[in-house]
């Protein structure tokens, strides 16, 4: 554990040193956010709409915003980079243990994460959006968005592992987008057409993307919640584990 | 450059802890790469042993096998074949003990440029187990050692290519390892960096550390090496001192004066000199 706080202390550093790197990774969920919802407010205005719960369209995007914001990880293309450079090898031939080498950089990714959520509820708040599970949903909404940061980083280090290639990993990272997509992003799931609602149902992200809508919009309602903590846990447990077999067997 | 192993400089307080046992040992060595284009068999057999306290080179042309042997030596890459020891420790069975018991400087000075040479050198000495204060300390003392304290809270980034061997070399010592192994440490450095950093490797084996060191140089293992062993097509060709190497080229061939450890190299390899628009280069024969 000790190794894995002090690469993580490493990775934030390198965070701080590269706010380039950073700022779009804010900029561009937000850029989404205003996007979606001035194109759909004007059909779901909050009256109206039921499935607002008395709150704005942007409250219903705003899930959707968590979630790019937290899959915009910098640790797999950093790590190809020490791959190329051979500070990667370095580290490999020190006594710490395979785990740690696998989890350093993503313990950075998760705090990374928090930070990236906070400031993005900071950002909405003013705009109208309440959380309506109060204080422990925003801890829960930050729990949520960083174990899905620290999944999805961990499933792209795992191409940068087994690829050891920038523009693979770079390009591993869009499969997000068609994931996004078969969501319940624009309306939930019972108002999707027929097939679209299948595949959203099968679709393990729409059940995050759901506890952090049910946090944001309803209170704690725990069934739902439960199953996107589910998600996120099976997907933090499987992208783990594939990273340290890859670790101990990278030749 | 210390004297044969048989009369190896005392270490001192600062060094590893002696022992008669070799310092690396390897047996029947072999390394194959399986890919889309077929197998390759990078180490085929290699057999050495390095005494403690050792500068030891390992030459080789390029693609020889010589990273290959270091890579595995230094458990970044599994051993297909055979069986090694570094620091008395089975490389196989725990790669975990001999990574505690040695230091690694690779091709290219692996480092990571977006920390200082400070935070580098205290990221490697915590990750060795030592404390934030003791790892601060060492890093001064290393940082002393290789000429870099005026520098050491600039990014990496901006260091040139001799301060980034130096620094990689003060990485490689935070725990006093008692084998060193330097891969190419000098490649791409001019003329007087490469003068910097074989007075560190000097420096470093008079406190007793073996150190096991790769080049394309042949003058730069003449300097430091007290033996070497070349390395050809997977195989080691030829091993023994510099001096020894050359009296026996020169015995075999019957030549007037002593030849040049260049002419050990070609010799073995099976390599020529030959000129082309101006430029002399070493080609297959």
């Amino acid at each position: 554990m000790k190794t894995v706080l002090i690469l993580g202390e490493r990775a934030v550093r390198e965070a701080r040193r590269t706010p380039d790197a950073l700022l779009p990774t804010l900029l561009i969920p937000i850029f989404f956010l205003i996007v979606n919802t001035g194109q759909a407010a004007k059909i779901f205005p909050t009256g109206s709409t039921p499935f607002l719960e008395g709150q704005s369209y942007a409250a219903f995007q705003l899930p959707a915003t968590l979630l790019l914001a937290a899959s915009f990880g910098t640790a797999a293309l950093y790590l190809v980079e020490e791959i190329e450079n051979g500070y990667f090898d370095k580290l490999r031939a020190t006594p710490i243990s395979r785990g740690s080498l696998a989890m350093g950089r993503l313990s950075a990714e998760a705090l990374k994460s928090s930070l990236m959520t906070i400031v993005i509820l900071l950002i909405a708040l003013p705009f109208g959006i309440r959380i309506a599970s109060g204080p422990i949903g925003v801890v829960l909404l930050i729990v949520l968005t960083a174990g899905w940061a620290v999944g999805y980083s961990g499933f792209l280090q795992f191409v940068a592992l087994k690829t050891r290639n920038a523009a693979a990993t770079n390009s591993a990272g869009l499969i997000f987008f068609p994931l996004l997509f078969l969501t319940p992003n624009f309306v939930p799931r019972n108002l999707l057409a027929r097939p679209m609602e299948i595949a959203a149902t099968l679709n393990p992200v729409t059940y995050m993307m759901e506890a952090l809508r049910s946090l944001i919009l309803v209170d704690l309602d725990w069934a739902v919640i439960g199953k996107g903590f589910a998600v996120v846990a099976g997907f933090v447990l499987i992208t783990v584990f594939v990273n340290i077999r890859t670790m101990a067997t990278y030749d | 450059m210390t004297p044969p192993t048989d009369s190896a400089p005392t270490p001192d307080a600062s060094g590893p802890t002696p022992s008669t046992e070799p310092a690396i040992t390897a047996r029947d060595l072999v390394k194959t790469f399986t890919g889309r284009s077929g197998t390759v068999e990078a180490v085929r057999g290699v057999n050495l042993t390095v005494s403690q306290g050792e500068v030891f080179g390992f030459l080789g042309p390029n693609g020889a096998g010589k990273s290959t042997t270091v890579r595995m030596l230094t458990t970044l890459t599994g051993i297909t074949g055979g069986s090694a020891t570094v620091a008395g420790v089975d490389v196989a069975t725990d790669p975990d003990g001999v990574r505690h018991k040695i230091g690694v400087a690779l091709q290219e000075a692996g480092l990571d440029m977006r920390q200082t040479g400070r935070e580098l050198v205290v990221l490697q000495a915590r990750l060795f187990g030592l404390s934030r204060a003791d790892a601060r300390t060492r890093a001064e003392e290393l940082l002393e050692l290789v000429e870099l304290t005026d520098a050491a809270d600039r990014l990496i980034k901006g260091y040139s290519g001799g301060m980034k061997r130096r620094l990689d070399l003060a990485s490689a010592l935070v725990h006093r390892p008692d084998v060193l192994f330097l891969d190419e440490p000098t490649t791409g450095l001019d003329p007087a960096s490469r003068l910097v950093v074989w007075d560190e490797v000097r420096r470093i084996n008079a406190k007793g550390t073996t150190v096991f060191l790769t080049t394309q140089y042949l003058e730069e293992a003449d300097q430091l090496c007290e033996r070497l062993a070349i390395i050809d097509d997977g195989t080691i060709v030829t091993e023994g001192t510099p001096a020894s190497l050359k009296a026996d080229l020169r015995a075999r061939r019957g030549l007037d004066a002593d030849p040049t450890l260049d002419d050990v190299f070609l010799d073995v390899t099976g390599r020529q000199r030959e000129r082309r628009a101006g430029e002399v280069s070493e080609v297959a024969s």
